[in-house]
């Protein structure tokens, strides 16, 4: 039996990118050969499914399971490519409040003999649904835009993880990981956008990588493939991989994209000027 | 709106006449263990006793002296109370035993050799520190701590950055962040407040009413600074202290800012 490690990823602000970031990390590890589930806290706005190429073969769902009304083994769905990566979806037709706090640290806990890995996708917001996802969570990925609201409310939710977690009562610190997503170089070399240190500054958090905007995450996601295996070459898969191996206790640099065509663009201005 | 319970154990007084005799006995539990009365509830329990009205001003007045907060009195009607007298309260129960240093209720009980035998053991558990009152001892002294926390110049230091949505009140004292206070969060203090980090919240010094409370940090960012209640947004600052390590203090109805070196 194995204990698995709880990772919640989270944001306090939509549309970042943490389910795109649940689907890449955890179809990473599945690949390095690690048992993984990911969870989909998002209930009413279900995505991960989608995401994951899932969505036809959804059966039962979080709320079943944590109202008992189905086996979490029912529940969990393989995924198409990879046998030892599991999605436990969530529904469509309930809202969050269909959560309970009790139910989840069941399924949680359950859910820890079972895997190596649990990836969590909590919902946006501050609000319960986020809170029961962060809960019994071992560690943390906060997903952030190089902008200041949604670096603004990762601080809340950073704050939120030192207060309202298991570990927090416990007395612990949950170790975090900063994942900035949808970097765009040239924005943040003429100051559109924050640049990753300063987004590091404020948070004080440790960076786990920095994935740069690219067409290839919407590409993976229409065809319901998470970029780490449509694409492995592509370089927001590539800086998946790259956070899966820190994740995984490797003490590397964090690469910062550069825009490829940098170098042919001065050529261009130096030419145009 | 919202209704909430919470109980507590109060600790229960039953003076008993002659009340000078009955007040050295409180004396001797407050110079044993200075903290024991402080920010508890405490009971006056006058049932069966037919103590009048005079007398029992009197006492509330002895129990005020030596700092002794009286929430409510048990066993007088609420109409022959005057006013600024704590109000009758009646309906509690007995709890067994009250986990306290050393129990209140000895000195209601009356006994004068019970207290004198219970110091010296106090004494020697604090040469063995060993059984239930060597606990109870070291509980007292943390709660002399307290106390003097609670009268002013306490201090208290943040080791972690304070985060958006997060505030920090202590209207006591000094209030020191090793980090940084994020746009969004605040530190309200009594006295000063020291930054070793960026200050882009808000921060909200000498709240007590203290002029000569000061606010220091490493990086100005803030949204807002205030000290006594006059406070600036980030709009009126000096532009020129702006990410530079600075102090603000108060001086002739303004705010000084000033950089630090």
């Amino acid at each position: 039996m194995s204990n698995a490690t709880v990772v919640v990823v989270t944001s306090g602000k939509g549309g970042v990118g943490k389910t795109t970031t649940t689907a890449a990390i955890a179809s990473a590890l599945a690949k390095e050969g690690y048992q993984v589930c990911a969870i989909d806290f998002d209930v009413g706005l279900r995505n991960l499914d989608l995401i994951m190429g899932a969505e036809r073969r959804v059966v039962f769902d979080l709320v079943n399971v944590v109202r008992g009304e189905a086996s979490i083994k029912q529940a969990l769905v393989r995924d198409k490519k990879l046998n030892n990566l599991y999605l436990l979806p969530a529904s469509q037709t309930r809202d969050k409040d269909a959560l309970t706090e009790e139910g989840v640290a069941n399924v949680i806990s359950e859910l820890r003999t079972y895997f190596d890995w649990v990836i969590c996708d909590s919902p946006a917001g501050i609000e319960r649904g986020a809170t029961l996802a962060m809960r019994h969570a071992d560690e943390a990925i906060i997903v952030s835009n190089p902008e200041v609201s949604s670096v603004r409310d990762c601080d809340r939710i950073i704050g939120l993880l030192d207060a309202k977690t298991k570990i927090a009562e416990d007395g612990g610190r949950m170790p975090k990981h900063l994942m900035i997503t949808r970097y765009d170089t040239d924005r943040a070399k003429t100051g559109d956008m924050l640049a990753t240190e300063d987004v590091v500054d404020i948070l004080s958090v440790p960076l786990i990588g920095v994935v740069p905007e690219s067409k290839d995450v919407l590409k993976a996601s229409n065809v319901g493939l998470p970029v780490t295996l449509s694409d492995e070459t592509s370089p927001p898969a590539k800086a998946y991989m790259e956070a899966v191996r820190r994740l995984l206790g490797e003490n590397i640099p964090v690469t910062i994209p550069e825009e490829k065509k940098s170098f042919f663009g001065k050529l261009f201005k130096g030419r145009a000027a | 709106m919202k209704f909430k319970g919470k109980s507590f154990i109060a600790i229960v007084l039953s003076p008993e006449p002659p009340f000078e005799e009955w007040l050295k006995e409180v004396d001797r539990i407050i110079a044993r263990s200075p903290g024991f009365f402080v920010d508890r509830p405490i009971i006056l329990d006058v049932r069966g006793s037919n103590i009048p009205i005079a007398d029992l001003e009197q006492l509330l007045a002895d129990l005020r002296e030596r700092s002794i907060r009286v929430m409510g009195i048990d066993g007088v009607a609420g109409t022959r109370l005057k006013e600024g007298m704590p109000p009758s309260f009646g309906g509690g129960r007995l709890t067994s035993d009250v986990e306290v240093p050393e129990p209140a209720s000895k000195s209601g009980e009356s006994g004068d050799a019970k207290p004198d035998k219970n110091n010296s053991q106090v004494k020697t558990d604090d040469d063995h520190g060993q059984n239930a009152n060597g606990h109870s001892f070291a509980k007292s002294l943390e709660e002399l701590e307290n106390q003097q926390a609670k009268e002013g110049n306490s201090s208290i230091v943040i080791s972690e950055p304070v985060r958006s949505g997060q505030s920090i009140l202590h209207p006591d004292g000094d209030v020191t962040v090793i980090g940084s206070v994020s746009s969004g969060a605040e530190i309200i203090a009594g006295g000063s407040i020291h930054i070793y980090g960026a200050l882009r919240g808000r921060a909200l010094a000498g709240v007590a009413g203290k002029d000569n409370a000061r606010i220091f940090c490493t990086k100005l960012d803030a949204e807002l600074v205030s000290i006594n209640g006059l406070y600036k947004v980030a709009d009126d600052f000096d532009g020129t202290l702006r990410n530079s390590p600075a102090q603000i203090r108060f001086e002739n109805e303004t705010l000084v800012f000033e950089e630090l070196n």
